[in-house]
């Protein structure tokens, strides 16, 4: 593979280990120091960037029509969906935690989504939007996106402690599930999302 | 001897690394990506931090976690047993994903972390330190220690004006432990680690 920028350690036919950050030629195939597989750009990263955020785009409808948990109260059972829970939380006026998890359960998936989707766009049509730019918004969705697993979390604390026989219980819902796996899938996503790619453009314009 | 040429992770800009002081930080030039950071203290510190860390995780494992107490009946819940009744409702995945998250990955980093930095302050080698340094970077960014905490804060204010709830031993054993486990882990200084690692293997 040629074509790397020339400031690049591409170019020079070095790679960085992605576990020790031990430099050393992309030829050994393996890092010298920890034994981690070598590679100067992470393999097939578009595709398999591609391939998982459209999973988890799947993955998000069922996550949001589906109940997230059921409470059984004397005998009635109610279901209850993500944004059920955000406008029940609003009702309730309980505004900060309604939006905590309207941030970490709507906001955070569908930006991250769309964020990865775009960056992935920009790359393969080589967008002339600043280097930087696109790296930071990369950073932004790498870190952030553990958070949206707050709500799975919630419903697992309701669950294991409200257990009152048949006075009062919630159980989970398919939702949970669903919405466990956008939050890995994307989590996926991200990891396997190579922003070097978005440098090797650097001879297309200047910075 | 303690220069690291290392070339950037996110814009592939070969730098060059200094050994770091305590307090300082790497970062890459160009796009700004934060390389690796050294606290005062460094090894010594992350081994105090996940020690304790892991004293309070087997605490936050054994006493009440959260207790529920509505109409005169009373229900408690344990952190094993978030796992247990997810299981029994017909989610086993979901259990062993969060207790996976929760619990089991964050304490086989501070295991890892154990294991690694023992013998390296001692100088000594261990057969182990390679595989376990590569599983360590493996595992760092599967925990959700924090994030649980944040769930349990929710979902206190949730149930507030349902019923009494109160907090158990183990609520704060795993604030605690999530406060020395987020230390332990940002004490270490990956470059350093490596290094160090690569001395006593050599």
């Amino acid at each position: 593979m040629t074509g790397f920028p020339a400031t690049s350690a591409a170019a020079r036919g070095l790679a960085c280990c992605h576990v020790c950050y031990k430099r050393a030629p992309e030829a050994l195939h393996r890092c010298p120091r920890c034994g981690a597989p070598l590679h100067l750009r992470k393999p097939e990263s578009l595709q398999r960037t591609t391939a998982l955020l459209i999973t988890a785009a799947l993955l998000y409808i069922p996550a949001n029509v589906l109940p997230i948990m059921t409470t059984e109260q004397l005998g009635r059972s109610i279901d209850s969906t993500i944004l059920g829970g955000v406008v029940l939380l609003v009702h309730h006026g309980s505004y900060p935690i309604a939006a905590v998890i309207f941030i970490a359960s709507v906001l955070v998936p569908l930006g991250k989504l769309m964020a990865l989707s775009w960056l992935c766009w920009s790359v393969a049509r080589r967008h002339p939007t600043s280097h930087r730019e696109r790296t930071k918004l990369y950073r932004v969705t790498e870190v952030v996106g553990k958070w949206s697993m707050v709500d799975v979390f919630v419903v697992t604390i309701l669950v294991a402690l409200i257990h009152l026989g048949g006075l009062l219980r919630i159980t989970p819902g398919s939702a949970a599930l669903a919405f466990a796996g956008v939050v890995i899938v994307t989590m996926l996503a991200a990891e396997s999302f190579d922003p070097r790619l978005i440098w090797d453009q650097l001879g297309d314009s200047d910075e | 001897m303690d220069q690291e040429r290392i070339a950037c992770l996110h814009c592939d800009l070969p730098i060059t690394i200094g050994e770091l002081r305590g307090g300082e930080r790497a970062a890459c030039p160009r796009c700004g990506h934060l390389v690796t950071s050294r606290t005062t203290g460094g090894l010594e510190r992350s081994l105090a931090f996940a020690l304790a860390a892991l004293v309070l995780l087997a605490l936050a494992n054994t006493f009440p976690f959260l207790a529920f107490k509505a109409s005169g009946l009373e229900s408690v819940m344990t952190l094993p047993k978030t796992a247990v009744d997810l299981n029994s409702a017909g989610y086993a995945p979901l259990a062993v994903l969060v207790l996976g998250l929760i619990v089991a990955i964050p304490a086989l980093i501070l295991g890892i972390i154990v294991a690694l930095v023992v013998p390296l302050l001692g100088r000594r080698r261990a057969p182990w330190l390679v595989p376990a340094g590569r599983a360590l970077f493996l595992l760092d960014s599967w925990s959700m220690v924090e994030v649980f905490v944040i769930g349990v804060i929710v979902s206190l204010v949730k149930i507030a004006e349902m019923a009494t709830v109160i907090l158990g031993i183990s609520f704060w054993s795993y604030v605690g432990f999530g406060v020395c486990f987020v230390a332990a882990l940002s004490s270490l200084d990956r470059l350093e680690l490596w290094r160090e690692i690569e001395r006593c293997t050599a």
